[in-house]
């Protein structure tokens, strides 16, 4: 029986064109037992290829192509795990030293690590061609008795591949002659590099891709013909039939390769425990002392839980895990990073006692099953939230610096083709000219959601494409053919695997793009397939907000704030809640979740922890939303899919609206265990899930059928636990965020602007754009300062003006401004005040034209002189100027004092003969050069004329009754499509008095598309729907208002 | 001094019209048309109050019902700019060639021919609608002045000496037409008009914006003198004879071209230069045959057939015999299908040859002669098929290009050590191979997959021997992809009677030879690719 040993997948980077599922799948549909995946310089695609395999119960052999110095690759083969770890740390020293994406293996260091590998003399790339290429037979000869050196006689194989070209078989012949002259034993591979003959077209593209060439200029570089497809023992043995034995030696071969990834060896690192405890031991103590400050001495319960959390994780020794995690934790604690545990995490009360989570778990009745499960077999997940940018780094530098630079990496994040990038990689190998590539791909994969005609064929004829073009067709083929196909590696978010002993032993690092980082090969999904465990390190922008707030806070208005303990039930949080109020709270803020908040009318934490879950594309679709609010309201009774339910659904009123819930469901009407609930969890959860489900679906009404759950109940329960498959929070995890959602929202009400100022400092986060946050602010009687080159700092921070704090707004809004020259400017006026623009030039050298330009329109220089009334246009008109080099003869000698060249020869600070701006003028400047305003809002200057026309504000439409025919106009500020909205568009439209929201129908959306889509300004007409203070406008009709030409921004989720 | 200026809006648009003047009656939007994407690049006013805009692609535009779709023509672009030109020359001989839809022309002293300025005006909008163009003239005494104005005002606009800035002030400064940079410098400082930029003081000007500025100021006064940049019609080197009675013969047609090329040779020795390239063009003479009606062939007649063809030249020629030899040739390769009713020759001009002998170097072929052969040989074995062959990258079997074949630069290596005729990179031996083209069909039978018997062109033979197959296939995006799968087959054949006769294609006749077969997988059928040696 033929086994294909040498094939490559999509993980080969642009040098293979299927994925290992693929290439399982037509293994497995010919008969054949096993197969080698031999991807170039790693080992990327051998998970997937592993899992694929084990289903079909295929043997799935690791091995990879390594680049020599030379060029050439040696095809290595894993015959034990002691290869394996070769192969890794060959791997991780070649990719370490070089730049990210290459790296060569040196011979010496091969010879060092070949114990355990196996080495074919190669195809085209491998080293026997090289040397025949190079010099002829003799040459090759020498070759091949070099690798016995290095990997000893018994481990070479002479490798004979035959895909019907001439060349190739002069050089097997060569091959056969070696074989025969060394004794070497033959092997007959096909250099698998795609799973079917018409994904050679996928092939050529990616080769075109890799060497920057387009399909008419690659000439030979492209495959001569289809034949590196997968070929089955029949195919092979009448390729091979003058040479049995090249054949008969595969399945020799591959009965000696007996590692496989079951077999990895990994270890989590053990946790250095002072005085000789017991890592248990000390895990034990330190959650004992966390029991009692959380939950005092007298709290059984939680004593009970603890308990048996610590009992299980004894039995399943995983103290060391838990205390790592500890340490992390304690580690931000010392240094003042804010940190918080969530995910399912927060089911355990060992983590809320360890301060890893801040949600109680035992008060919440958290299922910790969900957490960690005797059954499961895989490490337990705990995901920690961080400040986003420099603290979070400080975090990750730690581990590194603990576990050492080969015990710890991040985890890779697979960055596959998508719409868009396959269209400009692909039209530039069809040689589309680049205006009508990049019109396409703007035009593919941009709203959310996709209606029936929403196809690529239909944005090709409106991108005005041929589609009778033979080109333009196989351009269309070709960018659904890649779809989802591996690019590149990136790095991932925050994910960091640790493991006792040499990482690098266990899967191949590589240097991330960023410096100081280092990456695993395999994603944090493979890694999980994998059994090695994951810490989620993940920045948050709203954990960077609560920290600098809790700064500003304590320097400002010398207030201790600890957000552990923030007032519970603080009235003005939930009446902003319940009005909802909630522009820039963590979660809470999004158009959807401010027309549920009314409804909801949030009363407690839980309500939050509810609001945060029910606005999810899970609860949604499976239409769970507005039962639960009508539940709520009391304007229908809880009703439950069944009597069993009752207890798991009675606190979310019969209404499954987390994942917990869900998984109880199939354990209490399914009679699922705790392992199959984990299954129908990862199935939810996992991105490749559709398959899984339909299996998870079969089992769920097997199981629900026998315990009599038939008819009407089933299909409930199955609709419900289905729909979570579109995504859904787990109870912990919106508990989590409910917390985080708690604190922005208290210290929004409490202190707005440390809260505003921080918010504006960590942009982009959130649903809105800086500008609405200023207005929103503005509204809540919050002022702010312009930005000033006399007072401005890089960051927007509080000033004291009679007894109240305003929000300078900071130079990092002036766009184009580099932050090292704003920085040099605080310094400077630091040492003494800038008397005029020209004394600003001359101290801080280096800024450029642009950005003193930038700075003048933007108002920033006004306040450096001293004329009254001086104006933006005279700054422009003085740094026009002042910006002029002098020639040689009027420059001044660089050791002339600059308080001596202040005003040499020249008036810096007269004003000019150019006009002040108007307001029109200034608002264009102030959002083309900063995009916020800290004047009116537009919509203010107008407001006579519009209400002349009978236009009714944001405000105006909360007093009206529901039904009523209103027009509203505003500046859009966001435009939405969700992908569950069944093709409706939400518009938010921002005046002067607040936010107006307007729901348009397919068909009205169909009709004015372009309106909708490219003005800044609208006026909408329609009904008034006020459904329990919830307020939108139902459109009928749209038109686009001329109000301003400057450029409001807004938030479209495309 | 006074200048007219003559400024043809939308010019792209109008010069479709003028070819078309029934477009004039509705909505028009041009496109350029560069496939697959085309976008429109000029509309008139009925199309743009229609909502069409300019770089919408094709397919919105087609949305607009009543809108005429046409393709931007670079020709009738030209021949609309010749026209305008023509004009100018018609009025006066001193004319600035200043944009494809501007010109200056200078009309001092015509006042006793042609009347007031107002007149004169007149006059040029009045020759401007008779060559199917509308536009603007203005008149000044400074020629960007009368430019601007042209650009800024509809009709005829005369400027008395000291009105200019009057007039210029209320135009926006844009139409100075300012580099971006200071664009962008304008309208921040919200400097929107002439008037406003004429008001800024010009030393402060200077200091910001330098000369360019200081330009800038004086031409928004009006106040900018310079003088008229002589347009010289001679630089295209173009001569252009239109016929009054269609020509079809060779002869005859070789005469005129004889005039043309002699006029344009010495306008080339003149000044001191070479044709490099010669193109030929020729209007020819619609036929009636085919049209329905007598509209129809008068619309036919409105857009008669072109002969275009571009004769390169090794070395720039002034030689008009020699140019005349090289195009009789080419027009007994390539008749024109038609009479010939306007002929333009065009030279492309470039410095003539230099060479200065070698006493101890064998003298080479002479290029203009070289060039002449070849064009002797491409008559007869036709266009494509004379040159240097050389292979292309590419896995398509026995595909080929035929490149120009030119004298090598370089005939000697530096050190003086001429190289052998037959050194190669690559000295080892291979099997020289005859291609037959076109491959000769042929019948193949097999057994267990391999070829046993094959015929082709009334012969038949048995196979000794088999290498292959050999596939190949690509090209799968283009019209024209291939797949192939080939085959060395030693052939014996057997004798029959006629077999000397049928072998045309080869030359020699063994009993047996060794064969290249190959079957070609989408015309689904067996061919001999050709026979080693």
């Amino acid at each position: 029986m033929y086994i294909e040993l040498h094939a490559r997948s999509a993980f080969s980077f642009l040098e293979g064109a299927s994925v290992p599922e693929e290439l399982v799948q037509v293994c497995a549909e010919r008969g054949m037992p096993a197969m080698a995946l031999l991807d170039r310089d790693g080992v990327y695609g051998s998970p997937r290829f592993h899992g694929a395999a084990k289903k079909h119960s295929l043997r799935a052999h690791v091995g990879a192509e390594v680049t020599s110095v030379a060029e050439w690759r040696y095809p290595l083969l894993v015959e034990s795990r002691a290869g394996y770890q070769n192969l890794c740390r060959l791997l991780t020293q070649m990719k370490l030293r070089a730049k990210k994406g290459e790296g060569k293996i040196r011979a010496e260091e091969m010879a060092e690590m070949s114990g355990g590998l196996i080495c074919l003399t190669g195809g085209q790339e491998g080293p026997l061609v090289h040397a025949l290429t190079e010099g002829g037979i003799e040459r090759g000869l020498k070759s091949v008795e070099q690798l016995c050196r290095t990997f000893g006689r018994e481990n070479v194989y002479v490798e004979l591949q035959r895909h019907f070209c001439r060349e190739e078989e002069a050089r097997n012949q060569a091959a056969v002659q070696i074989a025969r002259r060394l004794k070497l034993p033959l092997l007959a591979t096909n250099g698998v590099s795609f799973a079917c003959p018409q994904q050679r077209e996928v092939l050529d593209v990616f080769t075109c891709i890799r060497r920057h060439q387009t399909l008419s200029t690659a000439g030979r570089l492209l495959s001569a013909n289809s034949e590196r497809r997968f070929k089955a023992h029949e195919e092979m043995s009448q390729l091979f039939f003058d040479l049995p034995e090249a054949l008969a030696n595969t399945e020799i071969l591959s009965s000696r390769l007996q590692f496989t990834l079951n077999d990895l060896g990994y270890q989590f690192p053990v946790y250095p425990v002072p005085n000789g405890e017991s890592q248990m031991h000390f895990l034990r103590q330190r959650t004992l002392d966390g029991m009692i400050h959380n939950y005092g001495s007298e709290n059984e319960r939680a004593r009970q839980q603890i308990d048996r959390e610590l009992a299980l994780i004894e039995k399943l020794d995983l103290a060391g895990y838990f205390l790592i995690v500890w340490d992390i934790v304690r580690f931000c604690r010392e240094q003042n990073i804010l940190v918080q545990g969530r995910g399912s995490a927060a089911n355990s009360a060992v983590c809320y006692s360890l301060g890893i989570t801040a949600v109680d778990p035992v008060g919440m009745d958290l299922l910790f099953e969900r957490f960690l499960s005797e059954e499961r077999g895989e490490w337990p997940d705990i995901d920690l939230d961080l400040p986003s940018g420099d603290q979070r780094e400080r975090a990750i530098q730690y581990v590194y610096e603990r576990y050492g630079k080969r015990g710890a990496a991040m985890t890779a994040n697979v960055i596959t083709y998508r719409r868009r990038s396959a269209a400009r990689e692909i039209g530039k190998a069809l040689e589309l000219d680049p205006e009508t590539i990049d019109r396409l791909t703007a035009l593919v994969g941009s709203w959310e959601y996709k209606d029936p005609s929403d196809t690529l064929e239909r944005h090709f004829r409106d991108a005005g494409l041929d589609l009778q073009h033979r080109r333009i067709r196989k351009f269309l083929e070709l960018c659904h053919a890649v779809q989802d196909l591996p690019r590149h590696l990136g790095q991932h978010s925050g994910g960091m695997v640790v493991c006792q002993g040499q990482l690098d032993s266990v899967v191949p690092l590589e240097p991330a793009a960023m410096a100081g980082r280092v990456v695993v090969q395999w994603d944090k999904e493979d890694c999980a397939d994998m059994g090695i465990v994951k810490i989620d390190l993940l920045g948050l922008g709203m954990m960077a907000v609560l920290e600098e707030s809790l700064e500003t806070i304590r320097k400002c208005h010398g207030d201790e704030i600890d957000l552990g303990h923030l007032p519970q039930e603080d009235s003005a949080v939930y009446t902003a809640l319940q009005n909802a109020d909630t522009v820039g709270m963590f979660q809470i803020e999004s158009r959807a979740q401010m027309s549920c908040l009314p409804r909801l009318q949030p009363r407690c934490f839980y309500d939050i922890v509810v609001q945060v879950a029910i606005i999810r594309p899970g609860p949604i679709v499976g239409n769970m939303v507005h039962p639960y609010l009508k539940r709520r309201q009391d304007r229908e009774p809880p009703e439950y899919f069944h009597p069993s339910l009752e207890p798991i659904l009675k606190r979310t009123l019969g209404v499954p609206l987390f994942q917990e819930q869900l998984l109880r469901m199939a354990m209490i009407a399914a009679g699922f265990t705790g392992g199959e609930a984990e299954e129908l969890r990862r199935a939810m959860g996992f991105k490749r899930s559709e398959a899984r489900m339909k299996e998870i679906e079969v089992k769920l009404r097997r199981g629900m059928t026998a315990k009599g759950i038939i008819g009407e109940t089933q299909e409930q329960i199955v609709q419900s636990i289905t729909s979570f498959a579109l995504y859904g929070f787990p109870e912990s995890h919106a508990a989590s965020f409910a917390l985080i959602a708690y604190a922005s929202a208290w210290l929004k009400c409490h202190y707005l602007a440390a809260f505003t100022a921080a918010m504006l400092n960590h942009q982009p986060m959130g649903f809105y754009r800086p500008a609405t946050l200023v207005k929103d602010a503005q509204r809540h009687g919050l002022k702010f300062k312009p930005i000033d080159v006399t007072r401005s700092e890089w960051e927007c921070r509080l000033e004291k003006i009679s007894e109240k704090f305003a929000v300078r707004v900071g130079m990092r809004y002036i766009k184009g401004l580099r932050q090292e020259t704003a920085l040099e400017i605080v310094r400077q006026r630091g040492i003494h005040s800038f008397r005029s623009i020209e004394d600003l030039k001359q101290r801080v050298p280096e800024i450029q034209k642009h950005e003193l330009t930038a700075l003048a329109e933007a108002g920033a220089l006004n306040f450096l002189s001293n004329q009254r009334g001086f104006h933006r246009r005279d700054a422009l008109w003085q740094v026009e100027r002042a910006a002029r080099r002098p020639g040689p003869l009027l420059e001044i000698p660089e050791a002339t004092p600059s308080t001596d060249r202040v005003g040499c020869g020249s008036p810096a600070t007269e004003p000019s003969p150019l006009r002040r701006m108007s307001d029109e003028e200034r608002l264009v400047a102030d959002f083309r050069g900063t995009g916020i305003t800290v004047g009116p809002h537009p919509m203010a200057y107008r407001r006579a004329e519009m209400k002349k026309l009978g236009i009714r504000t944001a405000i105006d439409l909360t007093k009206l009754p529901d039904g009523t025919h209103v027009q509203v106009a505003g500046a859009v500020i966001a435009r939405q499509r969700p992908g569950t909205a069944k093709g409706f568009v939400f518009l938010s439209l921002e005046d002067e008095t607040g936010i107006a929201n307007a729901i348009l129908t397919p068909q009205l959306f169909a009709q004015d598309h372009t309106t909708v889509v490219h003005n800044q300004f609208l006026l909408i007409e329609g009904t008034l729907q006020n459904q329990e203070n919830a307020v939108s406008v139902k459109a009928q009709r749209i038109k686009p208002l001329m109000i301003s030409r400057a450029e409001t921004p807004s938030h479209d989720f495309h | 001094m006074a200048f007219a200026s003559i400024f043809v809006p939308n010019f792209l648009l109008q010069a479709v019209v003028r070819a078309e003047p029934a477009l004039h009656e509705c909505g028009l939007a041009l496109i350029d048309q560069s496939p697959p994407l085309s976008r429109v690049v000029a509309i008139d006013e009925t199309a743009a109050q229609m909502g069409v805009e300019i770089g919408m692609t094709k397919t919105d535009a087609e949305q607009f019902a009543g809108v005429k779709i046409r393709p931007r023509s670079p020709a009738q672009e030209k021949a609309a700019h010749a026209a305008l030109l023509d004009i100018g020359w018609s009025i006066s001989p001193r004319i600035e060639d200043t944009a494809q839809d501007a010109i200056v022309l200078v009309i001092s002293g015509l006042t006793s021919l042609m009347g007031v300025e107002k007149e004169i005006g007149a006059r040029l909008i009045e020759r401007l609608t008779a060559c199917g163009l509308r536009g603007n003239v203005a008149i000044a005494s400074n020629i960007d002045t009368a430019l601007i104005v042209a650009r800024g005002f509809a009709g005829v606009t005369v400027i008395s000496p000291g009105e200019e800035s009057q007039y210029l002030s209320r135009l926006s400064v844009r139409a100075l037409s300012p580099p971006d940079e200071t664009a962008e410098i304008l309208d921040r400082w919200g400097v929107e008009t002439c008037a406003d930029l004429a008001r800024l003081p010009i030393l402060d000007l200077s200091e910001r914006l330098g000369q360019e500025g200081v330009g800038l100021h004086i031409l928004a006064r009006g106040a900018f003198a310079r003088s008229l940049v002589i347009a010289e019609p001679a630089h295209s080197f173009e001569e252009e004879m239109e016929l009054d009675e269609a020509v079809e013969e060779l002869e005859p047609l070789s005469f005129l071209l004889g005039r043309l090329l002699d006029q344009l040779c010495a306008r080339l020795t003149a000044r001191s230069l070479g044709a490099a390239a010669l193109r030929v063009r020729f209007e020819l003479q619609p036929s009636f045959e085919n049209a329905v009606d007598i509209q129809e062939a008068f619309r036919t007649q409105k857009q008669p057939g072109l002969y275009d063809k571009q004769i390169q030249l090794p070395v720039p020629v002034r030689d008009s015999k020699m140019l005349l030899k090289l195009l009789r040739l080419r027009l007994q390769r390539n008749p024109p299908d038609a009479p010939i009713q306007k002929i333009t020759l065009a030279a492309d001009a470039a410095r003539p040859r230099t060479i200065e002998g070698n006493l101890f170097l064998p003298s080479i072929l002479d290029p203009e002669k070289l060039e002449l052969t070849i064009a002797r040989i491409a008559h007869v074995v036709g266009e494509g098929n004379v040159g240097s062959p050389s292979l292309t990258d590419t896995y398509r079997p026995g595909d080929f290009q035929m490149r120009r074949f030119r004298i090598p630069q370089e005939t000697f290596r530096t050190n003086g050590v001429r190289p052998m005729a037959n050194e190669r990179a690559d000295s080892r031996m291979s099997a020289g191979f005859r291609v037959f083209r076109p491959a000769v069909p042929a019948t193949l039978a097999f057994d267990r997959g391999c070829p046993t018997h094959v015929a082709f062109q009334g012969l038949r033979g048995d196979v000794s021997a088999a290498a292959g197959p050999w596939r190949t296939s690509g090209d799968w995006w283009r019209e024209d992809p291939w797949e192939q799968e080939e085959w060395d087959l030693e052939i014996h054949f057997q004798e029959t009677a006629d077999r000397r006769d049928r072998l045309s294609f080869d030359g020699f006749h063994p009993h047996r030879g060794i064969y290249r077969l190959y079957y070609d997988s989408l015309r689904r059928g067996w061919f001999v690719r050709g026979v080693y040696d």
